[in-house]
């Protein structure tokens, strides 16, 4: 099993897909509604790019294939969820923290910090 | 219209490699119908359906080369390639046909594929024991180095094999004392040319170094005699062929081939195919369909035997 920093960066697409799953488990349609609302419409996932990242999420063990159907009656039987692993959280966490630092690294330097700009 | 957009997402999903697309190709079909059902339900105009598209095919393109990633391409083309050059190295030549020496059963823009395997001679080769060969015969269409310069390839028809005694007779070959009956030559003139059409009697010395060669050596009592392990070969187009009446006999491993198939004609004249140029290329890209000669794609070169 991969420890979180071996997978850094990660790549915006995986990195918004981790932070759709944080709170709830979603089928692809609803991570790529939630990343559209994440980004304001700037990423918008298109199916190849979606279930390509899903595939090297699993394999890498980010995300898992949920049993549970949380919403059942809307919805069509053929749809697959998928859920964070803690391996997942772990590593979206690291991400962030890693691009906090990044961000104030750049607003020192660009002397953006503290509304100045 | 929702309805065909699916249908041609669902042949789009093909090109994703197998094992992907058993195991994502539906939630993909149905995350593609829900996207579908979004645009109309938010009544989108045309140039959102337009971007929508636009959007999807460039994510198709992008995720299809990052899943049938390196390893599975160049697996894929690497088997094609290997099978291309193998065969093209040792089964068959890609040959044009550059000059109207054959004109009448071969023409100018003739793209042909030259069997270099149908001549080998029995047991020296291995492909001998594996496909279909045999010996050259009169009357053969052969490809082979042209020996003033080997860079170039000719293509004639065989007159004489090694033995035969060769003479022209006002434009009609003689062989062996007998006079051919050719129903695949063609004259274009009707003037006599000593050289050429009475072949050997006028003897010119200042023709090519193979010919003068012939005169000195293999010409006895107004005729060429063949020698050994070589061919005398002639143009179809008689009056207008650079042949061995001119650079003398084609050594036998000089041979290439034979014309397999001609499998595109397409009509320019001469330069074009003599030297690579851009008008060409445009030439072709304009005029691919009227300047084809569709009636002689898969056309076969066939040996004709004199009567």
């Amino acid at each position: 099993m991969p420890k979180p920093p071996d997978l850094l960066p990660l790549t915006p697409p995986v990195f918004h897909i981790l932070l759709a799953l944080a709170d709830e488990e979603r089928h692809g349609y609803g991570i790529m509604q939630d990343v559209a609302r994440q980004t304001n419409d700037g990423l918008q996932l298109g199916p190849g790019t979606l279930y390509g990242c899903l595939k090297r999420m699993l394999a890498a063990g980010l995300v898992e294939e949920s049993d549970e159907r949380p919403d059942m009656e809307l919805d069509d039987e053929r749809r697959r969820y998928y859920r964070m692993t803690t391996l997942g959280r772990k590593t979206v966490r690291a991400e962030a923290s890693r691009l906090a630092g990044a961000v104030s690294a750049a607003n020192a330097r660009l002397g953006l910090a503290g509304g100045k700009q | 219209m929702i309805g065909l957009l699916c249908r041609i997402y669902s042949v789009m999903l093909f090109a994703y490699p197998r094992e992907f697309r058993l195991r994502y190709g539906v939630e993909m079909q149905q995350f593609f119908q829900d996207r579908c059902r979004e645009h109309v339900r938010a009544q989108a105009g045309s140039g959102a359906w337009f971007r929508f598209v636009l959007r999807n095919i460039a994510d198709w393109v992008v995720s299809t080369m990052r899943e049938r990633q390196a390893r599975k391409l160049v697996q894929e083309w690497a088997v094609t390639l290997l099978m291309f050059l193998f065969v093209t190295t040792t089964l068959v030549q890609a040959y044009v046909v550059p000059t109207g020496s054959m004109e009448g059963n071969i023409l100018v823009g003739d793209h042909m594929l030259v069997d270099k395997v149908g001549f080998e001679n029995g047991g020296s080769n291995w492909s001998s024991y594996v496909l279909p060969h045999r010996d050259v015969k009169r009357g053969d269409i052969v490809a082979f180095r042209y020996p003033e310069d080997v860079r170039q390839t000719f293509v004639k028809r065989v007159i004489g094999l090694p033995g035969d005694r060769i003479r022209l007779e006002n434009k009609h070959v003689v062989r062996n004392g007998q006079k051919l009956d050719e129903p695949y030559a063609r004259f274009s003139s009707s003037g006599i040319d000593d050289y050429r059409d009475n072949f050997p009697t006028a003897p010119d010395f200042s023709t090519l170094g193979g010919g003068r060669k012939m005169f000195a050596s293999n010409v006895q009592g107004g005729e060429v005699i063949v020698p050994p392990d070589t061919l005398f070969v002639l143009g179809d187009n008689r009056d207008n062929s650079l042949d061995s009446r001119y650079w003398g006999f084609v050594p036998s491993n000089y041979l290439v081939g034979k014309p397999l198939v001609i499998y595109w004609s397409f009509d320019a004249p001469t330069s074009d195919y003599v030297e690579w140029n851009l008008r060409h290329v445009e030439d072709v890209a304009l005029h691919f369909f009227t300047k084809t000669r569709w009636d002689r794609t898969l056309k076969i070169p066939a040996s004709q035997p004199a009567q």
